[in-house]
């Protein structure tokens, strides 16, 4: 019993950063078409960037918040400088683009900020708590995690539903020209569009990283996880991510804590391949043809 | 008033628009008729910056839009209301309004949706049905309703009588002539549909190969035999 509920706080607390990057590659997949290679070195990058301040001796939150902002700015910089050349174009010209991405932002954390295995540190303990007698594996900075995530996910919802650039962003990912032709400046929400994914992208990379090593590579294995994670849900629907990000980490939480932790990534693979064998649109897609 | 001087725009070396000009009249209702591929399509894509002319201009009070990019056109007060209607089929009536709305010149007063409900009262019953439920009639009074919503001077509209029953394509007709009579919008209306255009429309443009061919009001083009038989199909 105690395992049982071990085993699912710990796939509840990673299927929630799961989700935050599935959500990341589905908010972009979503607006431009373009799956984002480039997604985990972005988040590492600015894991480092909160590295940086908090070694210069400001708090965490300082951090935290600077990983944010430079989550933004480069969401930006990267889809206005690098992404408008080729969106509309064929999509292997993308592919290459993002992947080709992936190797320089690689390049340029360990250029800049070395390769050596760094420590990270993770606000609110990561002990866990006790009631009544028995220890309750949720650490105070799984709950950290759980909520932080939440919370970003109800200010999307709120963005995307209830307001005017929300009601924008989501008209130029549906029909580009028509957006045009209504007065919204496309090009601008694709802009946002990067920008917010970064930022959710750089809130899985911390989480990652809380009580744990930070070297250029350590987002990679996240990657397949938050792909498989999005491609169940269905690249399409950012519930969907949500959603795939749970299931596949309680699923992996309990391959990890009743079968053996070697045999957790095969399990993320097989999963994959049954999705994509069974239902390879996602559990929670819209596979229907648009007409206008 | 809407005036179109010289308008050519090319595909590579296929000239799709030769010259073109003409004048369409506050109020009024210009109908834009010809064969496939006469370049009707083409003409408002270019009027609404979609498309970048070789040459010519486009007035509208003044100012030359023939340049300018196509998100600038509802604030200067165009409305395209394109072919194949362009309903958001993912969002729903509400909503494809509201972001009609939010192109409007004048954002110190709220948006009009009580306006554009009491005209198309069917839109009203529907305003929280997802698009993509709507007959093609209904979105066609959707997006002709959602062109409305950015307060135009001009409406461009390009064939919305496709695919519909000829009853809803005579009511379509009959609201927008009202408006242009209610409101002084000027319409440009591009129709394969020639004899139900013509009728009621004030004046006529006809266009062959990207040429303008004729250019009269509406009673003497339908008169006209020989350039019936010759252009439109009847």
């Amino acid at each position: 019993m105690q395992q049982l509920l071990t085993t699912s706080l710990t796939g509840l607390t990673l299927g929630m950063v799961y989700a935050a990057f599935a959500l990341a590659l589905v908010l972009i997949w979503r607006s431009t078409r373009i799956v984002n290679f480039a997604q985990a070195p972005m988040a590492m990058i600015t894991t480092y960037v909160a590295l940086v301040v908090v070694n210069a001796g400001m708090s965490y939150w300082i951090g935290f918040a600077a990983a944010l902002v430079s989550g933004l700015v480069l969401g930006a910089v990267i889809e206005r400088v690098v992404i408008r050349q080729v969106e509309g174009k064929p999509e292997i010209n993308a592919i290459i683009l993002t992947l080709g991405l992936f190797v320089v932002i690689h390049a340029v954390a360990a250029i800049i900020f070395g390769s050596s295995f760094r420590s990270f540190p993770a606000p609110f303990g990561l002990r866990g708590f006790e009631a009544g007698g028995v220890t309750i594996a949720l650490t105070g900075f799984a709950v950290f995690s759980i909520c932080s995530v939440a919370v970003v996910m109800l200010l999307l919802v709120a963005l995307f539903q209830h307001t005017d650039i929300g009601l924008k962003m989501r008209a130029s990912a549906f029909n580009q020209e028509v957006s045009r032709m209504l007065g919204v400046r496309v090009t601008r929400m694709l802009t946002l569009g990067w920008a917010l994914a970064a930022v959710v992208g750089s809130l899985s990379g911390l989480l990652i990283a809380g009580g744990s090593l930070v070297y250029p590579s350590y987002m990679d294995s996240v990657v397949v996880y938050g792909f498989v994670a999005a491609v169940l849900g269905g690249l399409d629907s950012p519930g969907g991510a949500v959603v795939g990000g749970l299931l596949l980490g309680v699923s992996l939480s309990f391959v990890s804590g009743y079968v053996g932790s070697e045999l957790v990534a095969v399990a993320a693979l097989a999963i994959l391949i049954v999705v994509l064998l069974v239902r390879p649109a996602g559990l929670f897609s819209h596979a229907t043809a648009r007409r206008v | 008033m809407l005036d179109i001087r010289d308008l050519t725009t090319s595909f590579g070396p296929v000239k799709a628009l030769d010259g073109v000009t003409f004048t369409a009249p506050k109020g009024k209702i210009t109908a834009v008729l010809g064969a496939n591929g006469a370049g009707k399509t083409t003409l408002l894509r270019t009027v609404s910056g979609l498309i970048r002319p070789d040459r010519g201009s486009v007035h509208l009070d003044g100012q030359d839009l023939a340049r300018m990019p196509a998100e600038r056109m509802p604030g200067l007060g165009l409305a395209h209301v394109p072919e194949g209607r362009g309903v958001i089929t993912e969002l729903t009536v509400q909503e494809n309004l509201r972001l009609g709305g939010l192109g409007r010149a004048d954002r110190s007063r709220p948006a009009d949706f009580e306006r554009v409900y009491s005209i198309f009262p069917v839109l009203a019953d529907r305003r929280n049905a997802i698009a993509d439920v709507l007959s093609g009639g209904e979105r066609q009074i959707l997006v002709i309703g959602r062109a409305l919503m950015a307060e135009p001077k001009v409406l461009l509209l390009d064939e919305p009588s496709l695919g519909l029953a000829p009853r809803t394509v005579a009511q379509i007709f009959e609201l927008v002539r009202g408006l242009a009579e209610s409101d002084g919008l000027t319409v440009v209306l591009v129709e394969q549909n020639a004899r139900s255009a013509l009728s009621i429309a004030d004046i006529g443009v006809v266009l062959n190969l990207g040429r303008l061919v004729a250019h009269d009001e509406a009673t003497a083009l339908a008169a006209d035999e020989k350039l019936r038989h010759a252009y439109l199909g009847f």
